[in-house]
């Protein structure tokens, strides 16, 4: 049986696919830029979200640890959370977190000026204070980032430019074309260490918006390198390894 | 009736505690996201649990749900969602990312491996469920049929794709998708006649 002829697959429908998470690949890929670029699509979404929310109603409420508040607190109020013991491992943290946050669109001016404020009177000085918000030095926060993945000797290049106010990326392939064989598909390489983390696979010969979700939003930043594999068409096969390199590149700061 | 009564205004009154602390944190109030996560952690830690069936996993997915909600407090439109319910929606697709990005084995634990809590334990966030939603949701998903609705369950709750759906029920991935998509314009069509009336 193929996919019905008589299933309109409109808008609202692929917004109630990609709601769910049912999407892969390019199309994922499709949805998220669509989400990021048209309103319409976007309130569907959302309209979705809301109707499905109520099903988690049905799941019964469960205690997590007593000290998993205080984990919380300790991120968000920095190294004064935390005893004085053990603040230098925090403020590390903390600092090389304050740079790949510089890059997320979210932070707060209040929250940036905690943060950098943590990092700027932390080291060496003791048990820490509250500082004042005030007299912390503005953070240069909402530059674009770009990467420039060249292809081999062609000459060829993919160009990805992250926003960071919008949590928007824009993947341009002009002038790649399909090989009807395979897809390629691109990846963040944290720098953590952690998991590379999929971007979606790349549209040959358009340029392509999408927002980002916020745990790959977080990882992005200056020096953060970007990696295209080449895959089956649709993308990276579930379970499977991921196929070989074939470009490479980093972001820097414009 | 008076009981009635007295248990929506606790409703209402919880929901808009739970709003407004929302619209201060967006503000800038750290404060407000203690008395959040107060309000809301055993139900989105019970959402977290349940997609990932492993407690630490699970607690990681919390607290990156509050740290995200901390940063980006102001993505939430108090005009366009109930605080809960987008809450609950922010949990369950952290969860689902944190499945996918294979930190953990994936597919969720059975229903009954799951803790539930004792009786006397915190309970708060029920209040902050809008039952009329919860109630519109249920009678159109009842209307599909039990395959195509087991199919949409397993896609909100095991964060399964097409792909992974079509593999599971061992039917081609075209089938799948004709299933799936006939059940979402059934849902949508009974939605939206549900938001008309």
């Amino acid at each position: 049986m193929s996919e019905d002829k008589d299933i309109k697959r409109d808008d609202p429908m692929i917004a109630a696919e990609y709601a769910l998470g049912l999407l892969e690949g390019e199309e994922l890929l499709n949805a998220r830029g669509k989400v990021a670029t048209d309103a319409d699509f976007a309130w569907r979404k959302e309209w979705w979200d809301n109707w499905f929310a109520p099903l988690t109603d049905e799941v019964a409420g469960m205690e997590p640890s007593a000290e998993l508040w205080s984990r919380i607190a300790a991120e968000v109020n920095g190294a004064e959370a935390t005893g004085s013991e053990n603040s230098g491992a925090e403020v590390i943290d903390l600092t090389s977190r304050l740079r790949r946050w510089q890059w997320t669109a979210g932070i707060t001016s209040a929250a940036a000026a905690v943060m950098l404020a943590v990092m700027v009177f932390a080291p060496g000085s003791g048990p820490l204070s509250s500082p004042s918000p005030t007299d912390t030095p503005q953070i240069a926060a909402a530059d674009p980032l770009v990467a420039q993945v060249p292809i081999g000797d062609t000459g060829l290049r993919l160009d990805v430019t992250y926003i960071p106010e919008s949590e928007r990326m824009l993947v341009g392939a002009i002038g790649l074309t399909a090989d009807g064989v395979h897809d390629h598909e691109l990846w963040l390489v944290p720098a953590d260490g952690s998991a590379l983390q999929s971007l979606g696979v790349v549209a040959p010969g358009e340029v392509t918006a999408m927002e980002l979700p916020a745990d790959i939003a977080r990882n992005l930043g200056s020096g953060v390198n970007l990696v295209l594999t080449r895959e089956p068409i649709g993308g990276k096969p579930e379970g499977q390894d991921a196929g070989p390199v074939v470009a490479e590149g980093a972001f820097s700061q414009v | 009736m008076a009981d009635a009564r007295q248990s929506t205004a606790a409703a209402d009154m919880a929901r808009e505690r739970l709003r407004e602390a929302m619209v201060r944190l967006a503000d800038g109030d750290s404060a407000a996201l203690e008395e959040i996560y107060d309000a809301t952690r055993v139900k989105l830690f019970g959402i977290c649990f349940r997609i990932l069936g492993d407690q630490k996993e699970a607690e990681d997915a919390l607290q990156d749900v509050y740290i995200n909600l901390w940063q980006r407090a102001d993505r939430y439109d108090p005009s366009r969602a109930s605080p809960i319910s987008w809450l609950a929606t922010f949990a369950r697709n952290r969860a689902v990312d944190r499945l996918r990005t294979g930190k953990v084995r994936g597919g969720a634990v059975p229903v009954e491996e799951a803790n539930p809590l004792p009786d006397q334990a915190p309970l708060a966030d029920s209040l902050l469920v809008d039952a009329e939603n919860a109630a519109q949701i249920h009678t159109c998903i009842a209307t599909l049929d039990e395959n195509t609705r087991s199919h949409i369950r397993s896609a909100f709750f095991e964060g399964y794709t097409y792909a992974q759906l079509a593999e599971a029920a061992d039917v081609p991935l075209g089938t799948m998708k004709s299933w799936i998509r006939r059940g979402l314009q059934k849902l949508r069509t009974c939605l939206e006649a549900s938001e008309a009336s």
